[in-house]
């Protein structure tokens, strides 16, 4: 709330300037919208796979346990590992994306993913999946444990199986795990901040902004203090609100099981 | 009809294999690329970037240790990791131990803002920690970060801790002190030894998200001299667009990588038990 720039002593009080400077800026909803779009593809996508592979590799012998953990390899990894690693696989003229096109007859105009407006996002948010995933299979599948084995044997007793079982037993079974799940993803897509300065620094043309990245722009690169420190605080109070709100949303369980 | 019925059965059965090990694939594959490519020389990356290395380049790694000096900030990232949990594991301890065993009036609120710094997202703070520790003369040292790393990190494991005493039966303290060993004696020669799974769990824990912290370090300590591995390598991504050694740079993401993929998959159960205690109860 001060405005303030680098460290000196000068201060001077200036009120919630800095926040209607935050609103009136188009860089910061620009950021906010790719916050929101990472969260809602790239946890879209996470959910499904996390609960589909999850479902799909229900026992818990050594060779299941043991691929379990294989999927949590990238988010043990360092996020620096991640983003180096998935440049190159982006590379237009090495890269996995391009390898894969050329299998279908060479290109001629090789695709830059990451360098390009219209695919850096995208580029951006499968390589969070990629980085993700695995610690949502996880929670899922420790939550496909606890579900009580008679249930299980008597839906199937009563011939639900796959999908069906999956829709009318295992799903609703899992809303407690989900909501946690979901609550995880929000703090998670909306303070993304080394995946994407490592890859793209926001760039370019400010398509993979994200509002941590931006608030180092202000801060370290700008010595703008003040805003990035206004920036802090409205990310805080959406993280907040935003998690309040799916909690709530999310109260009623529909199996009435009060866990 | 029944052959039909299995028939389905099946199909099913073999679209769920698929899908799993398509999953599997992607995520496998491409760090398997990774360690290829790191014994691959530079101008075979470029040539055949999916080919197999046609003869392995070990020195890339030698390169990579030495040239690129990797060694430099490996040694920066292991004190800066070591004297945080040197610090970290017995001040968390202490106050796990009193939270578990002596709650005082307020212990309660306490614990639970303990809870809340687990869940706040630390970057959140970065400005004004920034100005904390550029007044106090600590930014860009190893002691700055270190400290830092400390507080960053005791929430999490005060957490983890309490719940880890509390499991620990109430007899064995109590015939400690009956014994007459005074409360100090009773925490390190009787309750400290019994946590000890717990302490190693948590850690090992630490010891890898610490070794692959990356944005605290970029603001707090981000000269040569005091660059942790993270900063180091996304250094020499960045040299290396222009100066080409990108064997080098592979076998230097696999040195960062593979300590901690090993030191995981030893301890991977407990591992996945902390994460999940950390998700299912925070």
């Amino acid at each position: 709330m001060f405005k303030w720039s680098g460290l000196s002593q000068n201060k001077k009080f200036v009120g919630f300037d800095n926040f209607k400077d935050l609103f009136h800026d188009n860089v910061f909803w620009m950021a906010l919208l790719h916050n929101a779009e990472i969260f809602a593809i790239g946890g879209s996508i996470i959910l499904i796979l996390g609960l589909g592979v999850a479902h799909a590799m229900q026992g818990n012998g050594r060779f299941t346990r043991a691929l379990r953990s294989v999927y949590l390899f990238p988010n043990i990894m360092s996020l620096v590992v991640v983003a180096v690693l998935w440049q190159f696989l982006y590379n237009p003229r090495m890269g996995l994306f391009n390898a894969v096109a050329d299998l279908f007859g060479k290109q001629k105009h090789r695709l830059d993913i990451l360098g390009t407006p219209g695919t850096a996002l995208p580029g951006v948010i499968i390589t969070f999946v990629w980085f993700a995933a695995g610690f949502y299979i996880m929670l899922f599948s420790a939550g496909i444990r606890q579900i009580p084995e008679e249930v299980v044997e008597a839906s199937k007793l009563d011939g639900a199986e796959g999908f069906v079982r999956f829709k009318k037993i295992t799903l609703p079974l899992l809303w407690s795990v989900g909501r946690i799940a979901l609550v995880y993803l929000v703090i998670n897509t909306l303070n993304v901040f080394a995946l994407v300065f490592l890859m793209t620094t926001g760039g370019p043309d400010r398509k993979t902004e994200v509002m941590l990245t931006y608030l180092y722009e202000q801060a370290f690169v700008n010595s703008d203090y003040g805003a990035a420190t206004a920036l802090a605080v409205a990310n805080f109070v959406i993280v907040m609100a935003v998690s309040g709100l799916i909690l709530k949303l999310t109260k009623n369980d529909p199996t009435g099981a009060t866990r | 009809m029944k052959a039909l019925a299995q028939l389905i059965v099946l199909a099913k059965k073999s679209m769920t294999f698929a899908f799993v090990a398509l999953f599997t694939l992607s995520v496998v594959l491409p760090l398997l690329w990774m360690t290829m490519t790191s014994v691959k020389s530079s101008p075979e990356i470029f040539a055949s970037p999916w080919g197999l290395p046609t003869t392995p380049h070990w020195d890339n790694f030698a390169n990579a240790w030495k040239a690129a000096g990797i060694a430099h900030y490996f040694a920066n990232s292991l004190i800066v990791t070591t004297a945080t949990l040197i610090f970290l594991i017995p001040i968390g301890a202490m106050a796990a131990y009193i939270f578990a065993r002596y709650p005082f009036p307020g212990s309660k609120l306490l614990f639970g803002s303990f809870l809340g710094g687990m869940m706040f997202p630390q970057f959140l703070i970065i400005v004004p920690l920034f100005a904390l520790m550029s007044n106090t003369h600590l930014l860009d040292t190893k002691i700055g970060l270190t400290i830092v790393y400390i507080a960053y990190s005791l929430p999490f494991t005060i957490f983890v801790l309490t719940g880890f005493f509390q499991t620990l039966p109430k007899d064995l303290d109590e015939a400690a002190m009956i014994d007459g060993c005074s409360h100090s004696r009773t925490f390190w020669q009787v309750m400290l030894p019994l946590a000890k799974p717990g302490l190693i769990v948590v850690g090992i824990f630490n010891g890898i998200g610490l070794w692959n912290e990356y944005s605290l370090a970029l603001v707090l300590a981000n000269s040569e001299q005091n660059k942790t591995l993270p900063l180091g390598i996304a250094n020499l991504a960045m040299v290396m667009h222009y100066s080409g050694d990108w064997g080098a740079l592979f076998a230097g993401l696999v040195i960062v990588m593979v300590p901690v993929l090993i030191v995981y998959w030893f301890f991977r159960e407990k591992i996945h038990e902390t994460m999940l205690a950390g998700a299912i109860k925070g």
